[in-house]
This record gives C-alpha cells, sequence and structure tokens, in this order.
C-alpha cells in the first residue's frame, strides 16, 4: 500500500534534476554575509549557522528543530547543503529553514562549512532510560523487520551509526530530530528514494523503538 | 438578535476566509525580514509579534542576517563594506481589520440614552502600517513604521528601532546599540511592554469601551512613539544573560525644541521631564524544544502632568511677570511626580514539531511620589486646584498570558490583567480606586503565517470609572443621566480580526 509509483518517482526524479540545474545557476559567486571579508566557514557559521546549529558555533544545536552537526560525515554534510541550496530537499523543515539560508552559499563555503562541522568534537549517545524499548530497537536498527519489510539500519549508517561519507552519523543526534525525518521519509516529505524504500513500512512505535536504540550508540568506527 | 447579527457577520468572515483560502497559493512571499533572510516565519516567530529563540537572536543581531545578493556593493581597499545596498529594499505592509461588538452600546453624547447608541462598529483598518525593517549595513538594521491608526484617524511615525550590533566569532558576547522611540520596543521578549502577549486590539477595546472606562496602568507602558525617544546599549552574553542600558528624553512628533510645551502637554497627558533611565536584566535557558526567561527592568522617569492645574500656575506665573498669559506660552511650572517602576516578567515557550505553547506575563510595581504643588494637603496656589490626595500612590499590574498553537494554523490564548492600587479619589475619580480586571480570550486560524483571523471576547470585571459589577448599587454613572448602571462588564467586546502582514 505503501509503495511508492514508477510514476512518482520519475516525477521526483526530475524535478529534482531540474532543481539542480536552476539552482546551480542562480547560486554564482554570492557572497554571503554581506562583508567579504566573511567568506571563510567559521565566520559564516558564527554569523548565520550558529543561531540555530548551537550558538558557540560548536555545531551542537539544543533545539531538536535542528539537526547536531558536529561530527557529522563532510560528504553528507556537503551533498545536503548542495542539495538543500537547490531545493532538493523540500521536508517542511527544508523549506522555513535552509532553503533560504543556503540558497546563496558557493560550492567553496559549503566545502568549507562541511569540513568545519565536521572537524567539531561530535556527541556520543546516553545509556537509555527505557532499556526494553531500546532492546527492540536494537532488533531493528540490526536484522530490520521482516513483514511488512524493514530494512536494517546498520547496514548503511553501521553498528556504532557514525555512518561513512555519504551516509549520516545518526549517533548522539537529537532522537527528536531523527523520529521527525523518519517520518518525513515514511511520508515520502524528505527526498531520498533509498530511504523511503527502507522505512515505507515503518511503524510508529518502531520509529520510537529504533530512535531510542540509536540514542544509546556511540558513533566509534567500526572495529571490523 | 444580537446574537443573530454577530453569527451572520461571523458566518460572513468565515465565507470571505474560505474564498481566500481556495484562491490563495501557498505564501512564498512573507515580510522583509522573511525576504532578506529567506527564512520563513516561523523561524523568528511562533505567531507573530511573539519570538522564538532564533527570533530574539536576529533581533539582538540588529537584524543583519542576511542572504540577498547585493545590487550595490563598495568594499574599500582594507576590504570592508563601505556600501551594501540589496536589490529588494524591506519593505512590508501591516494590516489590522477588526469588527467590535459591545455588550452594551454606548451611549450617544449627544442625545439620551438610547437615542442612536450602537453596539457594532469596524475597525476598518484598526492599523495600517508601512514598515521598512531590515539591515541598513552589515552591522546596523533598522525598524522604520509608519502608521494610520484607524481609531485616531490620523497617520504618524509609528515604532522605530534602529541599532547596531556586532559579536566575537564564537558569539560569546553580542552587544549593541538601539536607539527608539517606544520603551521596551527593543526588547525581545514578550512577557510586558510593546509586544506583550496578547497584542491584537487590546488597546483600543479599553480606550474606546463604554462610558470612557479606563484600565489604568503604570506610566512605563505609555511611553510609545511621539512622546519618548531614547537610546541604549546592551550585551548579551553566553546566550543567555541580557543586560541593557537605556535613556529616554521627551521626543514630540510636532516640536523641535527641549522644552514641556503646553500643547504637548495636553496631548500627551504630561511630558517627560529631563531623562529617564531604563535598564534591564533577564536570563534565557533553553533546553530541548523549551526556551525559558525570567527578567527584571526598571525605569525612573520625572514626568510633569498636564492638567488645568498647569494652567493656572502659568497664569499666575505671567500675571506676577507682568505679561499676558498665552496658552502656547511655555511655562514649566516645576510640578513633576517621579515614577519608579519595577517589573519582573517572564515567559516559557515550547516550540515543538507541532506544537506550541506558552505561558509568559509580568508584575509591575510603580511607585508614584506626587509633586507637593499638586497634593491636596500641601496646595497652596489660590487658583485651580489639586489634582492628587496622595503624596506617594502605588499602583501594581499583573499579566498572565497562556497559549497554545497546532501547527501553527489552530490555536488560542487566555490572559487574565489586574491591577490595583492606592485610592486616590482626586486621581482617578469615582470612589478613588486604580483598580481594573479583565480577561482576553482568542482563537486563532491562521491558513497563512502571513494571514491571521481571530475571534476575540474580553471580559471585564472591575474598570477605573466604570465600576466594579459588585459595588454596582452605590454607582449609577454621573455623567449620563439617561445611561445608568453602567457596569465594568457593559464594555465586554467581541472582536472578529484580520491580521495580514506582506
Amino acid at each position: 500500500m505503501n509503495k511508492p509509483t514508477t510514476r512518482a518517482l520519475n516525477v521526483a526524479a526530475l524535478a529534482l534534476a531540474a532543481c539542480t540545474v536552476l539552482g546551480s545557476a542562480r547560486a554564482a559567486d554570492i557572497s554571503l554575509p554581506p562583508d567579504p571579508g566573511a567568506r571563510d566557514a567559521r565566520t559564516l557559521v558564527s554569523f548565520a549557522c550558529s543561531k540555530c546549529h548551537g550558538a558557540s558555533a560548536n555545531g551542537i544545536s539544543i533545539s531538536p528543530l535542528f539537526p547536531i552537526l558536529a561530527g557529522q560525515n563532510q560528504v553528507y554534510i556537503a551533498t545536503e547543503l548542495k542539495l538543500l541550496r537547490q531545493h532538493g530537499r523540500s521536508d517542511p523543515h527544508a523549506r522555513a529553514f535552509m532553503w533560504g539560508i543556503s540558497h546563496a552559499l558557493t560550492d567553496e563555503q559549503i566545502d568549507g562549512l562541511a569540513a568545519y562541522f565536521s572537524s567539531q568534537p561530535a556527541v556520543s549517545g546516553q545509556p537509555s532510560r527505557n532499556p526494553e524499548l531500546a532492546a527492540r530497537g536494537k532488533e531493528i536498527y540490526e536484522n530490520g523487520v521482516a513483514q511488512p519489510k524493514v530494512v536494517k539500519c546498520a547496514q548503511c549508517h553501521g553498528e556504532n551509526s557514525g555512518g561513512t561519507n555519504n551516509v549520516p552519523r545518526l549517533a548522539g543526534q537529537h532522537p527528536g530530530y531523527l523520529k521527525l525525518q523518519l517520518h518525513y521519509y515514511h511520508d515520502k516529505l524528505r527526498e531520498n528514494i533509498l530511504m523511503q524504500r527502507n522505512v515505507a513500512n515503518i511503524t510508529d512505535d518502531q520509529i520510537d523503538a529504533v530512535v531510542e536504540y540509536i540514542s544509546t550508540l556511540s558513533g566509534a568506527p567500526e572495529s571490523e | 438578535m444580537r446574537l443573530l447579527r454577530l453569527g451572520a457577520t461571523a458566518a460572513l468572515w468565515l465565507v470571505a476566509g474560505s474564498v481566500l483560502m481556495l484562491a490563495a497559493q501557498p505564501a512564498r512571499a512573507v515580510p522583509p525580514f522573511a525576504r532578506q533572510t529567506g527564512l520563513a516565519c516561523e523561524a523568528c516567530h511562533t505567531l507573530p509579534p511573539e519570538l522564538t529563540p532564533f527570533g530574539r537572536r536576529f533581533k539582538l543581531n540588529g537584524y543583519t542576517l542576511t542572504t540577498r545578493p547585493p545590487l550595490v556593493n563598495d568594499i574599500d581597499d582594507y576590504k570592508k563594506n563601505t556600501l551594501w545596498l540589496t536589490d529588494l529594499p524591506g519593505i512590508a505592509v501591516l494590516a489590522q481589520i477588526g469588527y467590535d461588538h459591545y455588550d452594551r452600546a454606548p451611549p450617544d453624547t449627544g442625545n439620551p440614552y438610547p437615542a442612536h447608541a450602537q453596539s457594532d462598529t469596524y475597525q476598518f483598518p484598526d492599523q495600517f502600517s508601512l514598515v521598512y525593517a531590515g539591515a541598513v549595513s552589515d552591522k546596523v538594521g533598522a525598524w522604520l513604521q509608519l502608521t494610520y491608526n484607524g481609531e485616531g484617524g490620523s497617520v504618524g511615525v509609528d515604532n522605530i528601532d534602529i541599532r547596531y550590533s556586532d559579536h566575537t566569532i564564537d558569539n560569546k558576547f553580542v552587544w549593541g546599540v538601539t536607539a527608539n522611540n517606544y520603551v521596551t520596543f527593543q526588547d525581545v521578549w514578550n512577557g510586558f511592554g510593546s509586544y506583550t502577549i496578547p497584542n491584537f486590539n487590546t488597546v483600543t477595546l479599553y480606550q474606546v469601551g463604554v462610558a470612557n472606562a479606563g484600565t489604568t496602568g503604570p506610566i512605563i507602558n505609555t511611553f510609545g512613539p511621539g512622546i519618548v525617544a531614547g537610546l541604549g546599549a546592551y550585551l548579551w552574553y553566553d546566550d543567555s544573560f541580557y543586560l541593557e542600558f537605556s535613556e529616554y528624553h521627551s521626543s514630540f512628533a510636532t516640536g523641535g525644541t527641549p522644552v514641556a510645551e503646553s500643547s504637548n502637554l495636553a496631548a500627551n497627558g504630561g511630558v517627560l521631564d529631563k531623562f529617564a533611565p531604563y535598564a534591564r536584566f533577564a536570563y534565557e535557558k533553553d533546553w530541548g524544544y523549551n526556551s525559558a526567561e525570567i527578567g527584571v527592568n526598571g525605569m525612573y522617569v520625572n514626568w510633569i502632568p498636564s492638567n488645568s492645574y498647569i494652567s493656572a500656575q502659568q497664569i499666575l506665573a505671567a500675571n506676577a511677570a507682568g505679561n499676558s498669559y498665552t496658552p502656547t506660552q511655555t511655562f514649566n511650572p516645576g510640578a513633576v511626580n517621579r515614577y519608579t517602576d519595577l517589573t519582573v516578567d517572564w515567559q516559557y515557550q515550547y516550540n515543538g514539531q507541532h506544537n506550541i505553547f506558552g505561558f509568559l506575563g509580568h508584575v509591575t510595581h510603580e511607585r508614584q511620589q506626587n509633586s507637593d504643588q499638586l497634593v491636596a494637603a500641601t496646595f497652596t496656589s489660590p487658583q485651580g486646584g489639586p489634582i492628587y490626595s496622595n503624596a506617594t500612590d502605588n499602583l501594581t499590574q499583573f499579566l498572565v498570558t497562556a497559549e497554545y498553537f497546532r501547527n501553527r494554523r489552530f490555536g488560542g490564548l487566555v490572559s487574565f490583567t489586574r491591577t490595583t492600587g492606592t485610592n486616590d479619589p482626586l486621581a482617578y475619580g469615582g470612589d478613588g480606586s486604580p483598580a481594573n480586571q479583565y480577561e482576553t480570550f482568542e482563537l486563532d486560524y491562521v491558513p497563512w503565517l502571513n494571514v491571521r483571523f481571530l475571534l476575540q471576547y474580553d471580559a471585564y470585571q472591575v474598570l477605573a470609572n466604570n465600576q466594579n459589577p459588585f459595588t454596582l448599587s452605590n454607582n449609577t454613572f454621573p455623567n449620563s443621566p439617561g445611561f445608568p448602571n453602567v457596569k465594568a462588564s457593559n464594555n465586554n467586546t467581541w472582536v472578529l480580526g484580520l491580521w495580514m502582514d506582506y
């Protein structure tokens, strides 16, 4: 029932491509903020990003409305920022906040911001206050759900949820933020065909459980 | 019938609202701050004018955050901006329209009641403003508002706040200077002052109430545009502590000289003498979806009250000097009251994904030391008369508001205001009590964040000069013989409102 139609996917892909072309055309060499001395990432963070993503420019937001960026994977931050700049991510919060704030960023600035936030000390998870719920979440996170199918998170995000390159680190993230994103993917409000498929069948209870478990993870590199 | 008429009007508004909903596309362009930053209203506001934590920081940083490309950009040899003009000036239109229905028609002053009394009126517009709001340079921003006031029927300079702001790279210290013409307009919380919640139409209501009922309040609430202007410096430390010192002087819309002219005295009920210092401290703590603030502020004011007594003094002084008195002659008889206002305010805000909850308000205590020349016991002038019974009057105002909004679309609030103080028959008339008490109930529908429909009910239990219903038997309204038994609840008012910003 939740299976997206091929046509819808094609339309989304076309829209994404169109946005990409339009977006890259309009993002040409605009400085933000107006002070040209403020083009370096640190100043940008201080001037703009820090208002939501951690006042002291450490990338650790207070409100779960905004994600923690400290220690996030550099490639992922850059990819998302470029998507946001070209309106290729249209979940409600992306529209309300990031579409506008990112639209004038240059590629160089985006790379600088990604490097800056990824180098900030990351936040690790905390022991769960609801071990039973976390245990159920662990099962979903590591093995997925057989029927109706929910893909296991660990496959891409790693056992400790540190992510890799284009796959985001989830460890230490605000639980409220993670839940919202899962709902967005489930409801197809946030573009990412892979994630939309992976969680197409996920229930609210399963979201609560898996987020509870992710909140306990360290994000440490896999030992192999 | 009354209910029927109200119902019909409500239906009309609903239909109008529905048509608007069908006709309009989702709003992409919103007022100048949104245009400047590229952020939706919800970044800065729960519902305008109440600010979110982000909105507070935007204001504290001088309205300068911008993502607009410059149309004109001039940079000197040291790579500093000497000019930065956006391609889009930050102009906005703000409009408030109201439909008011009084529980009892105000008396027709030209005829015995109920000759031509009417219970229903449109405030069309209640207020209409043109605003410039936004960055002027990379460190200076401004809010400049010109307003047509429907009640007064006049156009005038309204709220102004021009500020310079800078900060350290880690945002540990944000500091700024503000020049403004409204005490508290520069503040970023909403529990007291010019942006107290509730914010729609409430001033109009009690000023035009039945039989000119009054809601006496602290003098600090009255220092708006056309009366004062001031300069302040503030520090925002560690994203938590706010400290501000400001000073205000008189500033008349029509007067360019630093004197207390008689015409201005009459126009504003008095004039500020010398300067008035204002200090503000607040602490904000944010965690999760929550933001809580507690703060204090104080203001000290020397105030020359306007009264016929001043004229009497002027006549005496002019005669003593061998001059004939003319009303426009400038004269300060030295009758100055001293006010000390101290306020504690608080604000709790839950700003969730779908739910917004707020609990905010203030307690203000005012100590009013009246000039010897104006108090009955020490009054010596052969002409005129004293205007205060007591050498010192105290006033305490308490306001508390609780609000809830779902998805920033539906919601409402309940607000309670109570003011009590020293009995002073000469100052307040009637039974001498300045007491007043009222509640505001409001339902809001916000189809778009810049269009808001609201239904408000204001219920009054006690009003100065308009009597407490519990003492009604002793107090028929003396100046309207055909209009007896006026009580506070006669002022109860339904308001259908529309608020648009574009």
